[in-house]
């Protein structure tokens, strides 16, 4: 066996290779920097990163190449969809992350100690979240291209490590943000220690750790298939707690609720897009031969998924976990979008993951706007007369619930009709009953938020709305808008989608 | 013998670890549990490294290793945050979020 | 073809057994300490049936990453949080254990049944041809030509935990310390003279010098400056009361 030396397609790898570059010189100002311009110049780099990865990307976007990176990468136009959605999502949150009123000053002080009250007189600044981000980021652009399980399981970690961290770095209330952390951590390191366990079956099974091995040997083993479904049960574990699918959403409402606004908006949002595109992949390319293996199964998460996100939500009392279920609830109509396995289910897929990540980027930008003087309100029932202090907020935050409920103008309406219809072409009726079912259920909280908002006496306990800095007034203006535009002429976007996502193999 | 036998001791491990991570309540604990749930797992990767006569499986063990490193620095990072805020490290005691 | 030797056989009943019931007794254990060292026995364990797989490179990564570095930082850890906490064995959610116990049977019995009945459809090859330039070099030609992307990507994953580490635990001093001729101005600037001569030590007059009982003023009053601010924060002071002197038996009795 001689030594070939490895051939990587630098340009397929560049949107990964910025984004990774930028972090490192996030670092290197973390270490090096003036204090003073620290903040500045991280923000700075972490946007042209973020927007010369996007230009990078756009440059490839016609390509397409199974060995981008010596197998492990496979770039296609449903990669690129996928990667540009995230660097999207990412740059919106990246505003979001800059209002420093929600992250601690100094992550080492104790909560309480003298030393936090003096590293918040001196407005010092967790800076380090920056590179942070955009490790996080690298890990999500991963996620959705690699092609072996050995990729799949780094990119996992990659993205998963930064969002453990930044989870615990919140300015208030931060003994509760630090156990979400812990809580996000123990949980997410079982569930790729079950990916892990996953991999060793499927590798097991197929003598490769390649998607297109796998499929080969599906199509052509000579063995029984007790370690593929061995395999696929435990990668879907793995996969299925990153996207907080029923029963392995323990996590998600807690770690919402515990972690700073701005980070939960982009956790929710990036990592969602990240993980259904590697679940997307695994299962259209490595598992489709094996269909009648996982999806009963998998319809049967849906549902309940579905079913349970949606009545759930209608019992919190609280912002950020309502939100958490009701992306519960959107994961279940994600899966409907991986089981119905054909062209439409991932066109319908991918739009549904564009327009629900930037409505939830802009539904928590909102979420940060209402405060009092300790902070963030989250609590409902201090909502309630928002509309009444401050009509243009409470409208574009009921704008954003629309689109989660998916009433037409919105762009959830198109995205929730496009994956039904996907799932019912592919014979999937029990999907199309209960997602309806739930839509509804979803709707009525949706709707009750909206009129406790608008139709009930506002309390008078100090809860305002501040005025939004230009960063974040610039997230949710753009979100709203592409909401809003998505409703209304989603045919461009949907053309562009249909044209362009395919799976390499 | 059977090369089977190692993937039988390797499913008895990562079945041991998953209930402790249920089971126990020191985090520290728990998560050593998990550290015990990836070693099974790279067991059974060697095992069907042998079994299939390439080496593909150890590399993914190897890969594994310097992922749960990465993962006990973080970690092992945020259960001594928490301990200095609350001076225990018991996942119970983590109350604030359970309703 | 593989085949395996009985002295690979014998290896295995002996030690497979002290795996699995050292791994159970991990769960059983009180003390953290107790289960990080009979983790770490597992490690070991697998790292000798690394070994015995023709694994050799990772059989000594076990060995020194894991059972070196890993196991030796959770150890760290559990002296940093007090090597003397035991954990409550008693559950907290009621009837969780015979669950637990009853799904980890089930859970376990069902993949070990399923591992019995699973078939490859090929042989055991053994990994005679893969190793024949030695498994290291192998290995090398694997990672450093089909697995380079990972291997690369992998470093991003080091940076984040060190720099996650740094985020969790520095401290920046915010202002830079005063200096011990800065100090002492402060005290002879100060608003009263009272403390030019430095803090009275704990437990002076207080017939008692623990550092967390407060000396005695000249007119019988506790001083509280004489305690840690560390320790008046925890609430850990002492009453000074409960050593005063008339409690004390002073009868002087004369020696024979």
């Amino acid at each position: 066996m001689t030594f070939t030396a490895p051939v990587l397609n630098y340009a397929q790898l560049a949107p990964m290779l910025i984004v990774l570059g930028g972090a490192l010189i996030g670092v290197l100002i973390e270490a090096f920097g003036p204090r003073a311009s620290r903040h500045a110049s991280q923000l700075f780099i972490t946007v042209a990163s973020l927007v010369a990865a996007f230009a990078a990307l756009v440059r490839v976007r016609n390509q397409s190449s199974v060995d981008a990176a010596m197998g492990s990468v496979g770039f296609d136009g449903a990669g690129v969809l996928l990667q540009g959605t995230i660097l999207i999502i990412a740059l919106l949150s990246v505003f979001l992350i800059a209002d420093q009123e929600n992250f601690t000053a100094l992550a080492a002080a104790v909560p309480g100690s003298s030393e936090e009250r003096e590293s918040l007189q001196l407005d010092l600044r967790v800076t380090e979240v920056y590179p942070l981000t955009l490790f996080a980021v690298a890990g999500m652009l991963l996620f959705p291209v690699s092609t072996d399980l050995i990729t799949l399981f780094v990119a996992l970690e990659m993205l998963s490590l930064p969002l453990y961290l930044m989870a615990g770095l919140s300015r208030r209330r931060r003994l509760m943000s630090q156990e979400s952390a812990l809580k996000y951590f123990l949980l997410g390191a079982f569930s790729s220690a079950f990916l892990l366990f996953g991999v060793a079956y499927l590798y097991g099974y197929s003598n490769s750790v390649t998607f297109a091995g796998i499929q080969a040997s599906i199509t052509g083993g000579s063995g029984n298939d007790v370690f593929l479904l061995l395999g696929i049960a435990f990668i879907s574990v793995g996969l299925l707690f990153k996207v907080g699918a029923v029963p392995f959403h323990a996590w998600s409402p807690d770690v919402y609720q515990g972690a700073p606004t701005a980070i939960t908006g982009f956790m929710a949002a990036a990592t969602k897009v990240a993980a259904f595109g590697a679940i997307l992949r695994i299962f259209y390319v490595a598992f489709a031969n094996a269909e009648w293996q996982w999806k009963p199964a998998l319809v049967l998460i849906a549902i309940v998924t579905m079913v349970f996100g949606s009545v759930v939500a209608i019992t919190q009392r609280d912002v950020k976990r309502m939100l958490a279920y009701s992306s519960i609830a959107h994961a279940g109509f994600l899966l409907a979008g991986v089981i119905a396995l054909s062209k439409s289910g991932l066109d319908a897929s991918i739009f549904y993951l564009f327009a629900y990540g930037i409505a939830t980027v802009g539904a928590f930008g909102v979420v940060t706007l209402v405060r009092d003087s300790a902070g963030e309100v989250t609590d409902l029932n201090r909502w309630s007369g928002l509309g009444k202090r401050s009509p243009l907020v409470a409208s574009v935050f009921a704008f954003f619930l629309l689109a989660f409920a998916g009433i037409p103008l919105t762009s959830g309406f198109i995205g929730k009709f496009s994956i039904f219809s996907a799932a019912y072409e592919t014979g999937s009726t029990a999907i199309l009953i209960a997602g309806v079912l739930s839509s509804a259920i979803a709707a009525f909280f949706y709707i009750r938020v909206i009129v406790l908002m608008f139709f009930k006496d506002p309390v008078e306990d100090g809860t305002s709305v501040v005025i939004p800095s230009a960063l974040t007034t610039t997230t949710i203006a753009v979100t709203s808008l592409i909401t809003l535009i998505l409703g209304i002429f989603p045919a461009p976007l949907i053309n562009f989608i249909e044209s362009s996502a395919f799976f390499i193999r | 013998m059977n090369p089977y036998n190692y993937l039988y001791v390797s499913a008895l491990l990562f079945t041991i670890g998953a209930v402790g991570v249920v089971v126990r309540r020191n985090a520290i604990v728990v998560f050593m549990c998990v550290e015990l749930m990836l070693n099974a797992a790279n067991l059974t990767l060697v095992t069907f490294s042998r079994i299939n006569g390439t080496l593909d499986g150890q590399v993914v063990a190897f890969f594994t290793m310097v992922v749960a490193a990465c993962e006990v620095v973080v970690g092992l990072a945020i259960i001594v945050t928490i301990y200095r805020s609350r001076r225990s490290a018991s996942v119970d005691d983590a109350s604030l979020l359970k309703r | 073809m593989l085949t395996i030797q009985t002295p690979e056989a014998v290896m295995f009943w002996f030690l497979a057994p002290l795996a699995v019931i050292s791994a159970i007794g991990m769960l059983l254990v009180k003390k953290a300490v107790h289960s990080a060292l009979l983790l770490a026995w597992v490690m070991i364990t697998l790292a000798i049936f690394y070994i015995a797989q023709d694994a050799l490179f990772l059989g000594i990564v076990q060995i020194v990453v894991y059972t070196g570095a890993v196991m030796m930082l959770f150890l760290f850890i559990l002296m940093l949080v007090g090597v003397d906490a035991s954990d409550s064995l008693t559950e907290t959610i009621r009837g969780l254990r015979p669950i637990a116990i009853t799904a980890a049977l089930g859970f376990g019995g069902l993949l070990v049944s399923l591992i019995g009945r699973a078939t490859l459809g090929r042989e055991a090859a053994g990994l005679v041809d893969a190793n024949s330039e030695g498994n290291v070099q192998a290995l090398a030609k694997l990672l450093f030509s089909t697995y380079v992307w990972p291997f690369e990507v992998v470093s991003a994953l080091l940076i984040t935990a060190a720099l996650g580490a740094m985020v969790l635990a520095h401290h920046q001093r915010s202002v830079p310390r005063a200096t011990q001729r800065e100090q002492a101005i402060a005290r002879f600037r100060g608003a009263s003279l009272g403390s030019a001569a430095g803090l009275p030590n704990p437990g002076v007059f207080a017939r008692h010098n623990a550092v967390d009982v407060p000396a005695l003023l000249p007119d019988g009053s506790a001083a509280p400056n004489s305690i840690s601010a560390t320790l008046k924060a925890r609430g850990d002071m002492l009453e000074s009361t409960q050593f005063e002197l008339s409690e004390v038996d002073n009868t002087v009795t004369e020696e024979k």
